[in-house]
């Protein structure tokens, strides 16, 4: 028996030694060390994140950690791994809150050692920032101006009147709303909106959600989906309908699938953010602030419109955070 | 296991059974030897790759981190021994967080909300023992349904939305710290051995590993089989709630997602920690070593940055580990 345990030991000792990348190093003097708490990396949005990230810090020549909660994200998870980089005395702090309210607790502790923290994508709650009382930059994208664009995009490109449906994300959800009024405030009068749904960010609810939808108002022509999960379950509702001809679907996020969809047409567009970007205005500002420069407090990351037109530009571009 | 016999006739037979008892010993202790073992093992590599591990802070954080589940494996421990199981766990650590701060929100004083949060999740405990013993539906299904009915509660009080901005008083349960301790270190030691002695010092205690040793017998012996199962489901309802209060102080924010997969994490310290899954065996305090080998393992994987993905599939090779230990260890007795 103890053999065996021996032997299950060594195994996952050497599990470990592999997986941490060893190999006797001293850690320089100096040497500026980031952590990076993502809010998951089951997602290729939040892999690209990160992945901005380390290249920013390979070119900067800093080392990064990369952790993030597993499957849920959950601000219990959040705060050990932050526990645990304040531990190894890291020089500063790259959040992706997975609860915007949930990390007090977090911001206190960074604080009471003097770690600065920037905040990317999903914007902590502000009254937690002031209640923790340090300053937390913010960089990440401007929803309401994407959505906004979409909406504009629309209001040259449609006939006044389109009998519009849209699927919201989560009720409450800063970004669900910021989309929602976004895209309303950009189409204007163009969109007669019949149907106003949420679809909590999911494939199967707006697929759902589209079939009651598609089956009350058989004249509609265009979805506007606030995630393209939501559009891809829109799609199958379209498809089943066999209105492909009469109605568009535009999604937001431009994952993967849903640029392959506007290269087949099935997505008249999707909406692009830059999480690449932002991983690299973070550590780029981070690094900055470290050694003691003044750092923006804010930045927009940006939003693009992803059409056929424009589509091969877009992979290239984000092809670099994606391997 | 539990008891030696005491056989002292000729001196050969002695022999044998101080053997015996050495060897028992040995067994007994694995489970420190593997939580030494896996401290040591981080404490080098993580030496070797320039970060830390070993210091008293560090080792404050994994006690004050697995607290909760500690607290919550406490009452699964006692109902796997009964030889059943409590899913709901989780649901009811989201539930009491969400519920309780919305008394809190709501003016109520933090310690009466705490305590009418205790009494809840005695409740979902005694639902789930009525269920079980009384109504013979088994552990597994009630305590699924049970789950799942208190997840959906916990989305229905606020509709789905968090609670955050609570008063000081609430995240004092958890920041205070006596002599430099943490509190949350006192919780876990205070409850554990209260809970310790009463499974191995009251006659109480006895029953529930007789119940999960042989119901039958149990029974014909005399034992209150239904009602010792009732209240080790309310006990596991308790700590489920305390692990919810002290989640809810600790983050200072209620979610209704809190508490998701707990019911497993405490499950995983509870088998880590040698007991069986088949009931009749098994030794609280070893499930706090349970406990405290799973915070380790995520502490020190994080640590040492290893990728995610890895992190969940190393810790369940230990979880199987641990099992198939045990297993060796059963079979050679």
């Amino acid at each position: 028996m103890k053999k065996r345990m021996l032997l299950i030991l060594g195994l996952v000792l050497v599990a470990a030694l592999i997986m941490s990348g060893c190999g006797p190093s001293k850690p320089k003097d100096k040497e500026i060390t980031i952590g990076f708490v993502g809010m998951t990396l089951n997602n290729e949005f939040h892999v690209a994140v990160a992945n901005g990230a380390k290249l920013k810090a390979k070119e900067l020549n800093v080392k990064i950690d990369v952790q993030a909660g597993d499957q849920h994200a959950s601000a219990d998870a959040q705060l050990q791994i932050i526990e645990n980089f304040i531990e190894n005395n890291v020089d500063g702090l790259i959040i992706v809150p997975s609860a915007p309210e949930g990390l007090l607790a977090a911001l206190n502790k960074a604080k009471a050692k003097g770690i600065p923290v920037i905040n990317l994508d999903t914007a902590i709650n502000a009254q937690v920032i002031e209640e923790a009382g340090i300053k937390v930059p913010f960089y990440g994208t401007n929803n309401y101006e994407g959505a906004k664009m979409a909406g504009k995009y629309v209001a040259e490109n449609f006939a006044k009147g389109t009998k519009t449906a849209i699927l919201t994300g989560i009720e409450g959800h800063k970004n669900a709303a910021d989309r929602l009024n976004g895209f309303k405030d950009g189409a204007g009068d163009t969109i007669v909106v019949v149907a106003e749904q949420t679809a909590n960010w999911e494939v199967d609810q707006g697929y759902t959600a589209a079939q009651n939808i598609i089956q009350a108002n058989p004249d509609l022509q265009l979805f506007f989906c606030s995630n393209d999960n939501m559009g891809i379950g829109a799609l199958r509702a379209v498809q089943e309908a066999k209105l492909q001809d009469q109605i568009q679907i535009i999604g937001f996020d431009a994952v993967s699938a849903a640029l392959d969809l506007v290269e087949s047409g099935e997505f008249l567009l999707t909406v692009a953010q830059y999480p690449g970007k932002m991983g690299e205005y973070g550590v780029e500002n981070l690094v900055k602030v470290i050694r003691g420069e003044e750092i923006p407090q804010e930045i927009d990351t940006g939003t693009e419109l992803v059409t056929k037109a424009n589509l091969a530009k877009f992979r290239e571009e984000m092809a670099k955070y994606l391997d | 296991m539990h008891w030696q016999e005491e056989t002292t006739v000729t001196t050969s037979e002695k022999d044998i059974t101080v053997r015996k008892e050495r060897k028992i010993d040995l067994h007994s202790i694995a489970i420190y030897i593997i939580a030494v073992a896996i401290f040591v093992m981080f404490a080098i590599l993580a030496e070797m790759n320039g970060r830390s591990f070993l210091s008293l802070s560090n080792i404050r954080n994994i006690i004050t981190q697995s607290a909760v589940i500690s607290v919550i494996a406490i009452g699964q421990t006692m109902v796997i021994i009964t030889g059943g199981i409590d899913l709901s766990v989780g649901s009811v650590v989201g539930f009491v967080g969400i519920t309780g701060g919305l008394m809190i929100k709501a003016g109520i004083p933090v310690l009466a909300a705490v305590f009418l949060t205790l009494v809840i999740g005695i409740m979902v405990g005694l639902i789930n023992g009525l269920l079980i013993s009384y109504g013979r539906i088994p552990a597994f299904i009630t305590t699924l349904a049970m789950m799942q009915i208190f997840r959906g509660l916990c989305m229905l009080v606020n509709s789905g939305k968090p609670v955050a901005g609570f008063p000081e008083g609430l995240t004092r349960i958890m920041g205070t710290e006596i002599f430099g301790i943490p509190i949350s270190i006192f919780y876990v030691f205070l409850t554990y051995l209260v809970m310790m002695t009463l499974m191995a010092k009251t006659r109480f205690g006895r029953y529930v590993y007789a119940v999960g040793g042989n119901r039958e017998a149990a029974k014909l012996s005399g034992v209150k089989v239904q009602k010792i199962e009732l209240i080790t489901y309310a006990l596991a309802g308790l700590f489920a709630a305390l692990g919810g209060v002290m989640l809810l102080s600790r983050l200072s924010y209620a979610d209704p997602n809190a508490g998701i997969s707990y019911e497993m994490n405490a499950i995983a310290a509870t088998v880590i920690g040698g007991t069986a899954m088949s009931g009749g065996k098994g030794k609280l305090g070893n499930t706090f070593v349970g406990a405290i080998i799973l915070g380790m393992l995520t502490t020190g994987l994080q640590i040492l940055n290893v990728p995610v993905h890895f992190q969940s599939i190393i810790t369940g090779m230990a979880v199987a580990g641990a099992v198939y230990l045990d297993k060796i260890k059963e079979r050679k007795e």
